[in-house]
Protein backbone atom coordinates (compact mmCIF):
# COMPACT_ATOMS: atom_id res chain seq x y z
CA UNK A 1 0.00 0.00 0.00
CA UNK A 2 1.67 3.21 -1.07
CA UNK A 3 1.25 7.06 -0.64
CA UNK A 4 0.41 7.15 -3.97
CA UNK A 5 -2.07 10.07 -4.58
CA UNK A 6 -3.15 11.19 -1.13
CA UNK A 7 -4.14 14.62 -1.49
CA UNK A 8 -3.70 17.91 0.77
CA UNK A 9 -7.54 17.63 0.72
CA UNK A 10 -7.86 14.09 1.83
CA UNK A 11 -5.58 15.09 5.06
CA UNK A 12 -7.83 17.90 5.73
CA UNK A 13 -10.57 16.89 5.60
CA UNK A 14 -9.76 14.17 8.06
CA UNK A 15 -7.54 15.92 9.92
CA UNK A 16 -9.75 18.00 12.43
CA UNK A 17 -11.08 14.93 13.84
CA UNK A 18 -8.00 13.21 14.12
CA UNK A 19 -6.04 15.95 16.27
CA UNK A 20 -9.89 15.85 18.48
CA UNK A 21 -9.49 12.50 19.14
CA UNK A 22 -5.53 12.63 19.97
CA UNK A 23 -5.94 15.41 22.38
CA UNK A 24 -8.47 13.39 23.82
CA UNK A 25 -6.02 10.56 24.08
CA UNK A 26 -3.15 12.79 25.24
CA UNK A 27 -5.01 14.91 27.82
CA UNK A 28 -4.26 18.37 26.23
CA UNK A 29 -5.40 21.13 24.77
CA UNK A 30 -6.30 20.42 21.16
CA UNK A 31 -4.34 23.93 20.16
CA UNK A 32 -1.03 21.95 21.01
CA UNK A 33 -1.86 19.03 18.25
CA UNK A 34 -0.10 20.26 15.00
CA UNK A 35 0.12 18.42 11.71
CA UNK A 36 3.71 17.62 11.93
CA UNK A 37 3.68 17.23 16.08
CA UNK A 38 5.57 14.32 16.38
CA UNK A 39 3.97 11.52 19.21
CA UNK A 40 6.72 11.27 21.12
CA UNK A 41 9.40 13.96 20.81
CA UNK A 42 6.50 16.85 20.82
CA UNK A 43 3.59 15.54 22.59
CA UNK A 44 4.87 12.94 25.26
CA UNK A 45 3.11 10.05 23.88
CA UNK A 46 4.00 6.59 25.53
CA UNK A 47 3.29 3.02 24.09
CA UNK A 48 0.20 3.04 26.05
CA UNK A 49 -0.92 6.71 24.43
CA UNK A 50 -0.29 4.69 20.81
CA UNK A 51 -2.79 1.70 21.69
CA UNK A 52 -5.36 4.59 22.82
CA UNK A 53 -5.15 6.73 19.60
CA UNK A 54 -5.26 4.02 17.28
CA UNK A 55 -8.23 2.61 18.73
CA UNK A 56 -10.16 5.67 18.71
CA UNK A 57 -8.80 5.89 15.61
CA UNK A 58 -10.41 2.84 14.55
CA UNK A 59 -13.84 3.01 15.74
CA UNK A 60 -14.20 6.34 15.03
CA UNK A 61 -13.26 5.60 11.18
CA UNK A 62 -14.28 2.12 11.67
CA UNK A 63 -11.23 0.72 10.00
CA UNK A 64 -8.66 -1.42 11.55
CA UNK A 65 -5.06 -0.01 12.14
CA UNK A 66 -2.75 -3.11 11.33
CA UNK A 67 -0.51 -2.28 14.03
CA UNK A 68 1.98 -4.73 13.99
CA UNK A 69 2.40 -4.23 10.38
CA UNK A 70 3.28 -0.63 10.08
CA UNK A 71 6.88 -1.33 9.49
CA UNK A 72 5.88 -3.79 7.10
CA UNK A 73 4.19 -1.35 5.12
CA UNK A 74 6.78 1.22 5.69
CA UNK A 75 9.56 -1.20 3.80
CA UNK A 76 7.21 -0.87 0.57
CA UNK A 77 8.82 -3.34 -2.03
CA UNK A 78 12.13 -3.76 -0.16
CA UNK A 79 12.75 -6.92 1.76
CA UNK A 80 13.26 -7.29 5.24
CA UNK A 81 16.82 -8.36 4.86
CA UNK A 82 16.83 -4.54 2.66
CA UNK A 83 15.63 -2.86 4.81
CA UNK A 84 16.97 -3.50 8.19
CA UNK A 85 20.23 -4.86 9.69
CA UNK A 86 20.42 -5.69 12.61
CA UNK A 87 18.09 -3.89 13.97
CA UNK A 88 19.01 -0.84 12.63
CA UNK A 89 17.22 0.53 8.90
CA UNK A 90 19.70 0.60 5.90
CA UNK A 91 20.68 3.61 3.53
CA UNK A 92 17.76 2.33 0.92
CA UNK A 93 14.99 1.58 3.87
CA UNK A 94 15.82 5.26 4.78
CA UNK A 95 14.96 6.11 1.33
CA UNK A 96 12.24 4.03 1.79
CA UNK A 97 11.20 5.30 4.77
CA UNK A 98 11.62 8.96 3.85
CA UNK A 99 9.22 8.44 0.73
CA UNK A 100 6.26 6.63 2.86
CA UNK A 101 6.67 8.74 5.43
CA UNK A 102 6.82 12.03 3.58
CA UNK A 103 4.85 14.31 5.83
CA UNK A 104 7.57 14.08 8.86
CA UNK A 105 10.43 16.70 8.23
CA UNK A 106 14.16 14.97 6.54
CA UNK A 107 15.27 16.20 9.77
CA UNK A 108 13.76 14.26 11.72
CA UNK A 109 15.65 11.05 9.96
CA UNK A 110 18.26 10.49 12.44
CA UNK A 111 21.36 8.24 11.55
CA UNK A 112 21.89 5.54 12.34
CA UNK A 113 17.93 5.32 12.51
CA UNK A 114 16.47 1.95 14.51
CA UNK A 115 13.60 0.17 13.44
CA UNK A 116 12.09 0.19 17.09
CA UNK A 117 12.34 4.08 16.63
CA UNK A 118 10.71 4.30 13.38
CA UNK A 119 7.30 5.03 15.71
CA UNK A 120 8.90 8.28 16.85
CA UNK A 121 8.86 9.91 13.84
CA UNK A 122 5.07 9.16 13.51
CA UNK A 123 3.32 12.90 13.28
CA UNK A 124 -0.70 13.53 13.24
CA UNK A 125 -0.69 13.42 9.69
CA UNK A 126 1.21 10.16 9.35
CA UNK A 127 -2.25 9.27 11.19
CA UNK A 128 -4.38 11.06 9.30
CA UNK A 129 -2.70 8.87 6.23
CA UNK A 130 -3.15 5.42 7.89
CA UNK A 131 -6.77 5.84 8.00
CA UNK A 132 -6.84 6.85 4.28
CA UNK A 133 -5.02 4.15 3.25
CA UNK A 134 -7.18 2.02 5.22
CA UNK A 135 -10.43 3.40 3.96
CA UNK A 136 -9.33 2.99 0.77
CA UNK A 137 -8.29 -0.74 0.88
CA UNK A 138 -12.01 -1.41 2.53
CA UNK A 139 -13.39 0.29 -0.41
CA UNK A 140 -11.04 -1.78 -2.64
CA UNK A 141 -9.39 1.67 -4.28
CA UNK A 142 -5.89 0.82 -3.18
CA UNK A 143 -3.79 2.86 -5.71
CA UNK A 144 -1.82 0.68 -7.87
CA UNK B 1 -3.11 -21.81 52.04
CA UNK B 2 -1.41 -21.19 48.23
CA UNK B 3 -2.65 -17.55 47.27
CA UNK B 4 -1.88 -18.58 43.41
CA UNK B 5 -5.41 -18.39 41.74
CA UNK B 6 -7.14 -17.55 44.83
CA UNK B 7 -5.63 -14.27 46.95
CA UNK B 8 -7.19 -12.12 43.55
CA UNK B 9 -9.02 -14.28 40.99
CA UNK B 10 -12.50 -12.96 40.67
CA UNK B 11 -13.61 -16.32 38.12
CA UNK B 12 -14.80 -19.22 39.46
CA UNK B 13 -16.23 -21.18 36.15
CA UNK B 14 -16.20 -20.87 32.70
CA UNK B 15 -19.52 -21.37 31.11
CA UNK B 16 -18.71 -21.15 27.62
CA UNK B 17 -16.22 -19.91 25.14
CA UNK B 18 -15.95 -18.85 21.81
CA UNK B 19 -12.14 -18.21 20.75
CA UNK B 20 -11.63 -14.68 19.90
CA UNK B 21 -15.05 -14.13 20.95
CA UNK B 22 -17.10 -13.99 23.46
CA UNK B 23 -16.51 -15.56 26.86
CA UNK B 24 -18.97 -16.35 29.95
CA UNK B 25 -18.72 -17.48 34.00
CA UNK B 26 -19.23 -16.63 36.96
CA UNK B 27 -17.81 -15.14 40.44
CA UNK B 28 -19.21 -16.15 43.57
CA UNK B 29 -18.47 -13.68 46.02
CA UNK B 30 -17.27 -14.52 49.22
CA UNK B 31 -20.26 -13.95 51.71
CA UNK B 32 -17.76 -13.47 54.78
CA UNK B 33 -16.46 -10.00 52.91
CA UNK B 34 -17.41 -6.66 54.56
CA UNK B 35 -18.12 -5.56 50.60
CA UNK B 36 -16.78 -6.00 47.26
CA UNK B 37 -16.48 -3.08 45.47
CA UNK B 38 -17.14 -1.91 41.88
CA UNK B 39 -13.63 -1.94 40.99
CA UNK B 40 -13.24 -5.51 41.89
CA UNK B 41 -16.16 -6.17 40.28
CA UNK B 42 -14.80 -4.20 37.08
CA UNK B 43 -11.41 -6.46 37.59
CA UNK B 44 -13.50 -9.82 37.26
CA UNK B 45 -14.89 -8.95 33.68
CA UNK B 46 -11.23 -7.57 33.18
CA UNK B 47 -10.01 -11.63 34.42
CA UNK B 48 -12.25 -13.36 31.84
CA UNK B 49 -11.25 -11.34 29.06
CA UNK B 50 -7.80 -12.01 29.77
CA UNK B 51 -8.38 -15.85 30.53
CA UNK B 52 -10.18 -15.63 26.46
CA UNK B 53 -7.19 -13.34 25.36
CA UNK B 54 -4.39 -16.04 26.70
CA UNK B 55 -6.39 -18.85 25.40
CA UNK B 56 -6.74 -17.38 22.21
CA UNK B 57 -3.29 -16.99 21.84
CA UNK B 58 -2.27 -20.50 23.02
CA UNK B 59 -0.93 -18.87 26.43
CA UNK B 60 1.83 -17.43 24.86
CA UNK B 61 0.84 -13.71 25.87
CA UNK B 62 -1.63 -12.19 28.57
CA UNK B 63 -2.86 -8.85 28.81
CA UNK B 64 -2.32 -6.92 31.32
CA UNK B 65 -5.01 -3.50 32.55
CA UNK B 66 -4.45 -0.34 30.12
CA UNK B 67 -7.04 1.54 28.97
CA UNK B 68 -11.04 1.55 29.45
CA UNK B 69 -12.78 3.73 27.40
CA UNK B 70 -16.26 3.51 30.22
CA UNK B 71 -17.17 1.65 33.15
CA UNK B 72 -20.88 2.44 33.87
CA UNK B 73 -21.83 1.33 37.55
CA UNK B 74 -24.94 0.02 37.42
CA UNK B 75 -25.80 -1.43 41.23
CA UNK B 76 -23.84 -2.27 44.03
CA UNK B 77 -23.36 -5.90 44.91
CA UNK B 78 -23.12 -7.54 47.96
CA UNK B 79 -20.94 -10.38 49.72
CA UNK B 80 -22.59 -13.80 48.97
CA UNK B 81 -24.27 -12.96 45.40
CA UNK B 82 -22.87 -14.88 42.45
CA UNK B 83 -21.50 -12.14 39.40
CA UNK B 84 -22.42 -13.35 35.69
CA UNK B 85 -19.89 -11.92 34.12
CA UNK B 86 -20.00 -11.57 30.15
CA UNK B 87 -17.21 -10.45 27.80
CA UNK B 88 -17.06 -10.11 24.32
CA UNK B 89 -13.71 -9.37 22.57
CA UNK B 90 -13.40 -6.92 19.67
CA UNK B 91 -9.98 -7.99 18.49
CA UNK B 92 -7.20 -10.42 20.42
CA UNK B 93 -3.69 -10.32 18.75
CA UNK B 94 -0.05 -10.60 19.89
CA UNK B 95 -0.10 -6.77 20.59
CA UNK B 96 -3.34 -6.32 22.28
CA UNK B 97 -6.86 -7.37 23.41
CA UNK B 98 -9.77 -5.00 23.22
CA UNK B 99 -13.04 -6.27 24.39
CA UNK B 100 -16.51 -5.02 26.14
CA UNK B 101 -18.20 -6.91 29.04
CA UNK B 102 -20.54 -6.73 31.76
CA UNK B 103 -21.87 -8.17 34.88
CA UNK B 104 -24.93 -9.25 36.38
CA UNK B 105 -26.20 -10.16 40.17
CA UNK B 106 -29.32 -11.96 40.39
CA UNK B 107 -29.91 -10.67 37.03
CA UNK B 108 -29.55 -7.15 37.41
CA UNK B 109 -26.59 -5.42 36.01
CA UNK B 110 -24.24 -4.14 37.96
CA UNK B 111 -21.48 -3.10 35.66
CA UNK B 112 -20.65 -2.67 32.35
CA UNK B 113 -17.75 -1.96 30.74
CA UNK B 114 -16.59 -0.74 26.80
CA UNK B 115 -13.96 -0.02 24.90
CA UNK B 116 -10.90 -1.73 27.04
CA UNK B 117 -7.91 -2.54 25.74
CA UNK B 118 -5.00 -4.51 27.32
CA UNK B 119 -1.84 -4.02 25.93
CA UNK B 120 -0.75 -8.22 25.80
CA UNK B 121 2.59 -8.87 27.35
CA UNK B 122 4.93 -12.16 27.35
CA UNK B 123 3.13 -14.22 30.00
CA UNK B 124 5.67 -15.68 31.24
CA UNK B 125 7.05 -12.79 32.93
CA UNK B 126 3.69 -13.05 34.97
CA UNK B 127 3.05 -16.50 35.56
CA UNK B 128 3.59 -20.18 34.56
CA UNK B 129 2.17 -20.92 31.53
CA UNK B 130 1.54 -24.02 32.19
CA UNK B 131 -0.15 -23.61 35.42
CA UNK B 132 -2.76 -21.32 33.81
CA UNK B 133 -3.25 -23.58 30.76
CA UNK B 134 -4.07 -26.21 33.41
CA UNK B 135 -6.30 -23.64 35.32
CA UNK B 136 -7.77 -22.89 32.37
CA UNK B 137 -8.98 -26.21 31.68
CA UNK B 138 -10.21 -26.24 35.52
CA UNK B 139 -12.52 -23.08 34.88
CA UNK B 140 -13.94 -24.41 31.82
CA UNK B 141 -14.77 -27.98 32.96
CA UNK B 142 -15.64 -28.64 36.95
CA UNK B 143 -14.71 -25.30 38.10
CA UNK B 144 -12.87 -23.94 40.80
CA UNK B 145 -13.35 -23.88 45.01
CA UNK B 146 -14.98 -20.52 45.33
CA UNK B 147 -14.51 -18.41 48.32
CA UNK B 148 -10.52 -18.10 48.07
CA UNK B 149 -10.70 -14.52 48.17
CA UNK B 150 -10.45 -12.96 51.41
CA UNK B 151 -10.71 -9.13 51.01
CA UNK B 152 -7.35 -6.88 51.09
CA UNK B 153 -6.05 -4.98 53.13
CA UNK B 154 -7.53 -1.26 54.00
CA UNK B 155 -5.24 1.02 51.80
CA UNK B 156 -6.23 4.75 53.89
CA UNK B 157 -5.90 7.87 51.57
CA UNK B 158 -3.58 10.57 53.94
CA UNK B 159 -4.77 13.90 52.45
CA UNK B 160 -2.17 16.50 52.63
CA UNK B 161 -3.35 19.22 50.17
CA UNK B 162 -6.80 20.83 49.36
CA UNK B 163 -9.19 23.24 48.14
CA UNK B 164 -12.35 22.51 49.51
CA UNK B 165 -14.72 21.50 46.63
CA UNK B 166 -12.34 22.14 44.17
CA UNK B 167 -9.18 19.97 44.35
CA UNK B 168 -8.01 17.15 46.95
CA UNK B 169 -4.47 15.50 46.78
CA UNK B 170 -3.65 12.09 49.08
CA UNK B 171 -1.04 9.70 49.49
CA UNK B 172 -1.28 6.15 48.98
CA UNK B 173 0.99 4.17 50.42
CA UNK B 174 1.21 0.41 48.74
CA UNK B 175 1.55 -2.45 50.81
CA UNK B 176 5.07 -4.00 50.28
CA UNK B 177 3.47 -7.23 51.15
CA UNK B 178 0.14 -9.06 50.92
CA UNK B 179 -1.45 -12.01 49.85
CA UNK B 180 -2.80 -10.28 46.54
CA UNK B 181 0.57 -9.61 45.11
CA UNK B 182 1.31 -13.24 45.37
CA UNK B 183 -1.78 -13.88 42.74
CA UNK B 184 -1.01 -10.71 40.91
CA UNK B 185 1.13 -11.77 39.85
CA UNK B 186 3.23 -14.96 41.01
CA UNK B 187 6.55 -14.40 38.99
CA UNK B 188 6.18 -10.08 38.93
CA UNK B 189 3.67 -8.84 42.02
CA UNK B 190 2.06 -5.36 40.95
CA UNK B 191 -0.24 -3.36 42.69
CA UNK B 192 -3.54 -3.99 40.87
CA UNK B 193 -4.55 -1.05 38.42
CA UNK B 194 -8.40 -2.13 39.94
CA UNK B 195 -7.33 -1.23 43.61
CA UNK B 196 -5.62 2.33 42.47
CA UNK B 197 -8.88 2.84 40.56
CA UNK B 198 -10.75 2.39 43.56
CA UNK B 199 -8.24 4.46 45.30
CA UNK B 200 -8.77 7.51 42.98
CA UNK B 201 -12.89 6.76 43.07
CA UNK B 202 -12.20 7.06 46.80
CA UNK B 203 -10.77 10.09 46.12
CA UNK B 204 -13.19 11.55 43.93
CA UNK B 205 -16.14 10.58 46.50
CA UNK B 206 -14.13 12.42 49.23
CA UNK B 207 -14.30 15.83 46.91
CA UNK B 208 -17.73 15.54 46.19
CA UNK B 209 -18.31 15.09 49.52
CA UNK B 210 -17.27 19.11 49.73
CA UNK B 211 -18.84 20.21 47.23
CA UNK B 212 -22.62 22.04 46.68
CA UNK B 213 -24.91 18.92 46.82
CA UNK B 214 -26.82 18.40 44.06
CA UNK B 215 -30.17 20.79 42.83
CA UNK B 216 -32.28 17.85 44.33
CA UNK B 217 -30.81 17.90 47.31
CA UNK B 218 -28.64 14.66 48.53
CA UNK B 219 -25.60 13.67 47.93
CA UNK B 220 -23.46 13.27 44.70
CA UNK B 221 -22.52 10.11 43.75
CA UNK B 222 -19.95 8.25 41.11
CA UNK B 223 -22.08 6.88 37.82
CA UNK B 224 -19.39 6.38 35.19
CA UNK B 225 -15.49 6.28 35.13
CA UNK B 226 -14.27 6.80 31.75
CA UNK B 227 -10.97 7.18 30.15
CA UNK B 228 -9.14 5.05 31.85
CA UNK B 229 -5.76 4.55 31.43
CA UNK B 230 -2.85 2.79 33.59
CA UNK B 231 0.74 3.61 32.35
CA UNK B 232 3.14 2.00 34.50
CA UNK B 233 3.09 -1.02 37.02
CA UNK B 234 2.72 -0.02 40.37
CA UNK B 235 5.48 -2.64 42.75
CA UNK B 236 5.08 -3.47 45.92
CA UNK B 237 5.82 -0.76 48.90
CA UNK B 238 5.11 1.77 46.52
CA UNK B 239 4.33 5.64 47.63
CA UNK B 240 1.71 7.28 45.33
CA UNK B 241 0.19 10.96 44.92
CA UNK B 242 -3.39 10.83 44.02
CA UNK B 243 -4.92 14.35 42.72
CA UNK B 244 -8.55 14.37 42.54
CA UNK B 245 -10.05 18.02 40.52
CA UNK B 246 -13.38 19.10 39.60
CA UNK B 247 -13.69 19.84 35.93
CA UNK B 248 -17.44 20.74 35.65
CA UNK B 249 -20.44 21.38 38.38
CA UNK B 250 -23.88 22.06 37.28
CA UNK B 251 -26.78 21.80 39.60
CA UNK B 252 -27.55 17.86 38.02
CA UNK B 253 -23.99 16.71 36.87
CA UNK B 254 -20.48 16.81 37.92
CA UNK B 255 -17.37 15.78 36.57
CA UNK B 256 -13.75 15.13 37.66
CA UNK B 257 -10.49 14.03 36.63
CA UNK B 258 -8.14 11.91 38.93
CA UNK B 259 -4.05 10.96 38.35
CA UNK B 260 -1.99 8.71 40.06
CA UNK B 261 1.61 9.71 39.74
CA UNK B 262 4.68 8.22 41.54
CA UNK B 263 7.36 11.20 41.94
CA UNK B 264 6.61 13.13 38.79
CA UNK B 265 5.50 9.94 36.67
CA UNK B 266 1.68 9.80 36.24
CA UNK B 267 0.66 6.07 36.69
CA UNK B 268 -2.82 6.69 35.90
CA UNK B 269 -5.37 8.80 35.16
CA UNK B 270 -9.44 7.91 35.00
CA UNK B 271 -12.39 10.91 34.63
CA UNK B 272 -15.42 10.28 36.95
CA UNK B 273 -19.02 11.42 36.03
CA UNK B 274 -21.16 12.15 39.49
CA UNK B 275 -24.65 12.50 39.41
CA UNK B 276 -27.22 12.95 42.35
CA UNK B 277 -27.89 10.07 44.31
CA UNK B 278 -31.22 8.06 43.53
CA UNK B 279 -33.24 8.18 46.76
CA UNK B 280 -35.88 5.98 45.57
Amino acid sequence: MSNTNITKEEIAALYPKVADIMADALGCDVDRIKPDSSLIGDLGAESIDFLDIVFRLERTFKVKIPRGKIVEEARGSLSEAEFERGGVVTKAGVEQLGFFLSEVPAERFGSPLRVADIPRLFTTETFCKMIIRQQRAAAGTAPA
Amino acid sequence: MDPHFRAFSFVDRITSFESGDRIHGEYLIPSGLDNFTASLVAEAVGQLAAWAAMATVDFKRRPVAGLAGEIVLLHPVRPGQRLELAVDLDTVDLDAASYAGTAHADGIPVIRLRHCVGPMMAVDHFDDPEALRARFELLCNEGAVPGGFGGVPALPLERIEDEAGQRAIAILRVPAQGDFFADHFPRRPVFPGSLLINASMELAAALAGEMPAPAAGGSWALRVISDVKLRAFTPPGSVLEIEARLNQLSPQAATMSVEARKGKRVISGVRVGLAPEDRA
